[in-house]
């Protein structure tokens, strides 16, 4: 099986092919999905998943850290955003602010237990962990509706300097969150391919050596977490702002096993981009399932089982099986994939 | 949320709480031990055993209801059987079934033998997934209720105080089934070589056991003891097409703070989590589930490996 570590980077350029391409993409969507008989809205939706899912992989695919209570911090940037139009100012930078610095300090807190774990404690730690967040965000009424969720959270317009852009229009809101996931993939993909990004790696393949040569690992794990939280924590900003409510569920470990579902389901072991991969495969899946069964939940389930028994690295796995057969007379620049420990 | 009552409980106040408790923790280690024998095999965590309870709870429910058949003639003379009869029945074959379910649950893991655990934790989530949306389908998706026969059913006076009857079915029903497995694991060939495959299952295939064939019957052991209290703890606990995943959560977490693979520290963890619930329940009952949690990390925070954990492959 080929692994995240296999695939040739070029590690010194910010910009790549892909990411130009999903740039267009972006651009494009708002046009393109009403012409292929979906709507604007699942554009914004599958940028903010996109944007949380990258921040995931991260840690679950980059690090081999795997957190099963990560919609927390999707919830809390979420709630952030909204407490903070409701109790402070309607601003849109204070609010996105305020929802990365609440995510990223619950991230903080929690991985500072966490990163002494490892393996299955690890897990199911951060299990317990965000349904305490998910707990709270149900039980404590006064301050997050409870149940109800959060509502009436208003799209505050984009002020850069001078100008001043309405985010109230679906289509204005989606170039804004494309923006926003431009620079997350942007500073994602730079992390992954620093040196920074290559311990991490190291943890992920074997943490005991990596603490030999000489790394304070736990360190590295905590940042991590933060980091990926701290993303989390701006997508929740957009999901407030998009739903222009806030609600516990996204919270739950249903949820939270969904995002890695995505991340799995899309190849997020083994490529950059499978968790982008995953994210459309889900909500495409979801809108064309959903429309023609009750039960799409069902399928979802079924070719996620298939492809953890037979294909664990994923759609990017079969990507890029798929291109490398396309042209078998190449000879093989890139050197035989390195054995990973398990 | 219930509002705290200024002067809190007094201790006699008490006594349902802890009984309470108490029942719901035997109820848990039920669940957990077949978790704990799954882990210890396979060293798969199976993120699906709430829902091989919830299988086994809702066929107990079709059992007794003989809803299947309603209209034939077979379904009339079903329910013309006594409802003791039937829930007997309900007993055996719920778990039966949920069994059967976990070997089947069993050969999908097959190709994630020899990864990484993630590899088996995703996909019994998947299953999870899976059999909870088969529940809606079959089953609907509203609370449901099984009936009880009138014997078990009801509540009786003690000190003027109100105790259910069922509760006390359920407990001691519970540590028979805790001392049953337990005397199966110690006093039998079968059991010894399952604790062996527990220990070291590499050595147990060289000394000349069928691996596959053990893994298969200790999943779909694990898998009836998960119906098993499925069928005894839906009348407590509620029976909803989520009831799978409400379950697993303490069950996984009894298991992580006993210590992977301990029998005893799952039992003790159980009652353990069941207390907890069960006094939190008195002074804030909106609460109650929180505590498990608050317990779980309070406990991992002292004992990494739980109370009576051992070095196990779950940590790589």
């Amino acid at each position: 099986m080929i692994s995240l570590s296999d695939i040739p980077a070029r590690p010194s350029a910010w910009i790549t092919p892909p990411m130009i391409a999903l740039a267009l993409l972006l651009l494009a969507a708002p046009d393109l999905l009403p012409a292929i008989g979906l709507y604007q809205y699942l554009g914004i939706e599958i940028a903010i998943w996109i944007g949380f899912a990258l921040g995931f992989n991260l840690l679950f695919g980059y690090t081999g850290l795997h957190s099963f209570g990560h919609g927390a911090y999707l919830g809390i940037g979420a709630y952030a955003f909204g407490l903070f139009q409701h109790h402070v100012a309607v601003s849109l930078w204070g609010g996105l602010l305020a929802a990365v610095l609440a995510a990223g300090i619950a991230g903080a807190l929690v991985g500072a237990f966490l990163s002494h774990r490892r393996g299955i404690y690890y897990a199911l730690l951060t299990i317990g962990f965000g349904q305490i967040f998910w707990f709270l965000a149900m039980k404590l009424h006064r301050v997050t509706g409870g149940e109800d969720g959060l509502l009436g959270i208003p799209r505050p317009p984009l002020t850069l300097g001078p100008w001043q852009v309405s985010l109230t229009d679906n289509r204005a809101l989606f170039y804004f969150a494309a923006a926003l996931l431009m620079i997350v993939v942007v500073l994602c993909w730079r992390l992954a391919n620093s040196p920074f990004g290559r311990v991490l790696q190291a943890i992920r393949q074997n943490e005991t050596r990596a603490r030999f040569v000489g790394y304070e690992v736990w360190r590295f794990k905590w940042a991590v977490f933060t980091l990926s939280t701290m993303i989390a924590g701006l997508a929740g900003s957009l999901l407030a702002m998009a739903q222009q409510s806030a609600y516990p569920d996204v919270m739950s470990l249903h949820q939270s096993g969904l995002i890695v579902m995505m991340v799995l389901v899309g190849g997020g072991l083994v490529s950059f981009w499978g968790p982008v991969l995953g994210v459309v495969f889900y909500f495409v899946a979801r809108d064309v399932l959903g429309g023609l069964t009750e039960t799409w939940l069902l399928w979802y389930g079924l070719i996620f089982m298939a492809m953890v028994m037979l294909r664990p690295e994923g759609l990017a796995g079969m990507l890029h099986d798929l291109l490398r057969r396309s042209r078998p007379r190449q000879p093989s620049a890139a050197p035989a994939p390195a054995t990973e420990a398990v | 949320m219930a509002p705290l009552n200024p002067d809190g409980p007094r201790m006699i106040d008490l006594l349902p709480h802890i009984i309470n408790g108490l029942t719901l923790g035997l109820l848990f280690a039920l669940i957990a031990l077949g978790f704990t024998l799954i882990v210890g095999v396979m060293e798969v965590i199976n993120l699906a055993h709430g829902s091989l309870f919830a299988i086994g709870a809702y066929f107990a429910l079709t059992v007794i209801a003989g809803s299947w058949f309603a209209g034939t003639p077979f379904g009339a003379w079903w329910l013309s059987l006594p409802l003791g009869l039937r829930y007997v029945l309900a007993l055996a074959i719920g778990p039966a079934l949920a069994g059967l379910a976990g070997m089947l649950l069993e050969l999908c893991l097959r190709p994630t033998y020899g990864k990484p655990p993630l590899y088996g934790l995703l996909l019994t989530f998947g299953a999870a997934l899976v059999i909870e949306e088969l529940i809606r389908l079959v089953w609907g998706t509203g609370e449901q209720n099984l009936a009880l026969p009138q014997a078990i059913n009801g509540a009786f006076l003690l000190n003027g105080m109100i105790f259910s009857t069922y509760r006390f079915f359920a407990a001691g029903f519970s540590i028979a089934a805790i001392i049953a497995v337990w005397l199966f694991l110690e006093r039998t060939s079968a059991g010894a070589v399952i604790k062996a495959g527990a220990h070291d299952s590499e050595m147990v295939r060289a000394l000349g056991y069928d691996l596959a064939r053990l893994r298969l019957v200790v999943f779909g052991f694990g898998a009836a003891l998960a119906g098993l209290a499925g069928v005894v703890m839906v009348p407590i606990w509620g029976l909803r097409p989520h009831v799978g995943v409400d379950i697993v959560i303490p069950a996984f977490l009894i298991i992580v703070v006993g210590g992977v693979g301990s029998f005893w520290g799952a039992v003790i963890a159980a009652l353990l989590v069941g207390l907890a619930i069960g006094i939190t329940g008195a002074y804030a009952a909106a609460w109650s589930t929180m505590s498990m949690y608050l317990l779980l990390i309070a406990i991992l925070g002292f004992r990494s490996r739980g109370l009576l954990g051992r070095k196990s492959a779950l940590e790589h």
